[in-house]
């Protein structure tokens, strides 16, 4: 082959801890309210895909004492890449971890960003195919699923960190990634930033850092974000969630000028944020695609163009 | 390295004067520069220089496709793999087309000519790089057309063409559509995450054009898009909006004023950016009217028949 694309190919996982012994609520709002498909499960631990994706999953949650976000998962193209960027994140000073892997994955590595969470990179996921099959499908959601939003993929994972520029320095310097939309301080230090390496219609990030209250903070979960087709879509959604009952996030419906997207925040029953979004930007993974640039004094607007005052609330993780 | 994306196509339009009306103000692009012969439009969430050149012409129909690849040296590699499979290629000075480092042609055997180039000069979105409003305020619906999406070709030796695209280039395969010898006539072809780039379709004219595709981000967008076409009398199909079971997308098709066709389009499926990595969805002729419209579940045979 003559040209080839290589390193981080896509988003594959979030993977969470929750206080949930038997993760009975955790299925009853992931599967019964959220629309995903249960896939696979093992004594204290769930795994999730949403409807239009062929792998094994894109969510586990696992039930733990100490909650928080445990890692993201990003597929590469082939195991060269795992030896390549392994290579360089051991170079960068970072140390690889022997933790084990979720079942499902080929070959894995993970590793702690620093001031950020924990990666793994892996070449291959388990696959139990569309849900539609192969064959001449119907691309619609599956009857069970309809009334809830039952999201197309996961879209991006995003986090608090107490150091963003060092963070966001990792991804892009060690790990290839792209800065889609920065917000910079009036003194030149990165506040926040979204990082993509995918090519996608509801594009523009994979991994989004938020700031730390307090450079003594730990990283945490912001929040998981999942692609739907459009903003009508998201309007019907965020009613029948309501009308279960479920806490909506900032004013209701939102768009949000950073990152392009119309986006309704919610919570689960542990508090972790959970977004829709849909519009986003068809960001490039080419060096020339310049970044957005947001003045920290504008961050809350960026945040939600409906919304004179969104609250401090809105910036603190949720996990 | 690779191939980023579809960064533009190059038109043969009739009347200049009449297309460059048609693209700004029926699709919604932004004229970012003019030539003798020539004008250069762009979409407004892309931040390279243009997504369509209008070239003056006797005919209608495609003049090339260019592709952008990360690399200088990417060049190098696909004119080897060019020499290597047989097709004719040749280099295109930097500055042949406005803000466009040199590139390299290649013929593929459906007859069309793709150009691969590393560099673009850059405009940025139509609302800014810096703290930019997101609202455009002139524009047709909710949100303007965001980017060009994809084209569908066609041509001969459309299964040859598809495996240069696959082993020299590296693009993957998500969808096909078999034809009645049960082989692919259609190929969806992508070299990202999106559904596709480009699809090439068995047929019997060299380097002919079926469509290009801009995408919005809301299918209301469609519907008032194609209100907009009715209200303008602009030459749609019958049918008007419909829904793609390839894809799942929401659709119309219509005309430029040199019967060039047009689509706009929504919808958001993913694909896994790596080739190969899963297996391609199969759509065969009993099902294929399903498969182009959704809602009909008839085929029209105008939409196969007109080319440029």
């Amino acid at each position: 082959m003559s040209l080839k694309h290589s390193g981080v190919s896509r988003i594959g996982y979030v993977w969470i801890a929750v206080d949930d012994p038997r993760l009975l609520r955790a299925r009853a709002f992931y599967v019964g309210e959220l629309g995903l498909m249960e896939t696979a499960s093992e004594p204290d631990r769930a795994m999730f895909r949403c409807w239009h994706d062929p792998y094994q999953f894109s969510l586990i949650v696992e039930h733990s004492a100490k909650p928080g976000l445990v890692e993201v998962g990003f597929q590469v193209r082939d195991a060269n890449d795992l030896e390549g960027l392994g290579a360089r994140a051991v170079a960068a000073g970072v140390g690889l971890e022997s933790a084990s892997a979720p079942a499902g994955l080929g070959q894995s590595i993970a590793f702690v960003v620093p001031a950020g969470p924990r990666l793994r990179l892996f070449d291959e996921m388990q696959q139990p195919g569309y849900v539609t099959g192969f064959e001449s499908p119907d691309w619609v959601v599956p009857k069970a699923l309809r009334g809830t939003p039952a999201p197309l993929h996961l879209n991006h994972v995003a986090f608090t960190s107490p150091e963003p520029a060092r963070c966001s320095a990792f991804l892009t310097d060690v790990l290839d990634f792209f800065v889609s939309e920065k917000v910079v301080g009036s003194d030149g230090t990165l506040v926040s930033a979204m990082l993509y390496r995918m090519l996608k219609n509801v594009g523009g990030q994979e991994l989004t850092v938020f700031p730390a209250a307090a450079p003594s903070d730990s990283v945490r979960l912001h929040h998981i974000a999942f692609s739907k087709e459009d903003s009508s879509d998201i309007l019907a959604d965020g009613t029948h969630l309501r009308s279960d009952g479920i806490e909506i996030d900032l004013l209701g419906p939102v768009r949000q000028p950073y990152g392009s997207t119309f986006s309704l925040y919610f919570r689960d029953p542990f508090g972790v944020r959970i977004e829709l979004c849909s519009g986003g930007r068809m960001t490039e993974p080419h060096r020339d695609y310049q970044p957005v640039q947001w003045s920290a004094e504008n961050f809350k607007r960026a945040l939600s163009y409906y919304d004179e005052s969104i609250g401090e609330g809105f910036l603190e993780p949720s996990l | 390295m690779a191939i980023t994306r579809l960064n533009y196509v190059s038109l043969r339009v009739m009347s200049l004067e009449d297309c460059e009306q048609h693209y700004t103000q029926v699709i919604g692009l932004r004229v970012t520069d003019r030539r003798p012969g020539q004008v250069y439009l762009q979409a407004h969430d892309a931040q390279d220089h243009h997504c369509i050149v209008l070239n003056q012409s006797d005919r209608a129909g495609l003049d090339h496709i260019g592709f952008k690849v990360t690399d200088a040296s990417d060049l190098d590699e696909a004119e080897w793999a060019a020499r290597e499979w047989g097709l004719s290629y040749v280099r295109m000075p930097s500055g042949e087309l406005v803000g466009q480092s040199e590139g390299l042609k290649i013929e593929l055997p459906t007859g069309h000519v793709i150009n691969l180039f590393h560099h673009a000069a850059h405009v940025g979105y139509s609302t800014g790089m810096r703290d930019p409003d997101p609202i455009i305020d002139w524009i047709d619906g909710i949100s303007p057309v965001t980017h060009l999406d994809h084209l569908l070709v066609a041509g001969p030796k459309v299964s040859q063409a598809a495996a240069f695209m696959r082993e020299a280039l590296d693009f993957g395969v998500t969808e096909t559509v078999a034809g009645p010898d049960g082989e692919p006539m259609i190929y969806f072809l992508t070299v990202g995450n999106t559904m596709h780039n480009i699809a090439l379709s068995d047929g019997p004219e060299l380097g002919a054009l079926h469509h290009l595709a801009f995408y919005v981000h809301d299918r209301a967008d469609v519907i008032r898009r194609v209100d907009m076409l009715k209200h303008r009398q602009v030459t749609t199909l019958r049918y008007g909006l419909t829904r793609h079971g390839v894809a799942g997308v929401t659709t119309t098709y219509f005309y430029d004023p040199s019967g060039n066709q047009n689509e706009f389009q929504c919808g958001v499926y993913e694909t896994s950016g790596v080739p190969g990595c899963v297996r391609p969805v199969r759509w065969d002729l009993p099902n294929i009217a399903r498969g182009v419209f959704y809602y009909e579940s008839q085929l029209f045979d105008e939409f196969f028949a007109v080319m440029t």
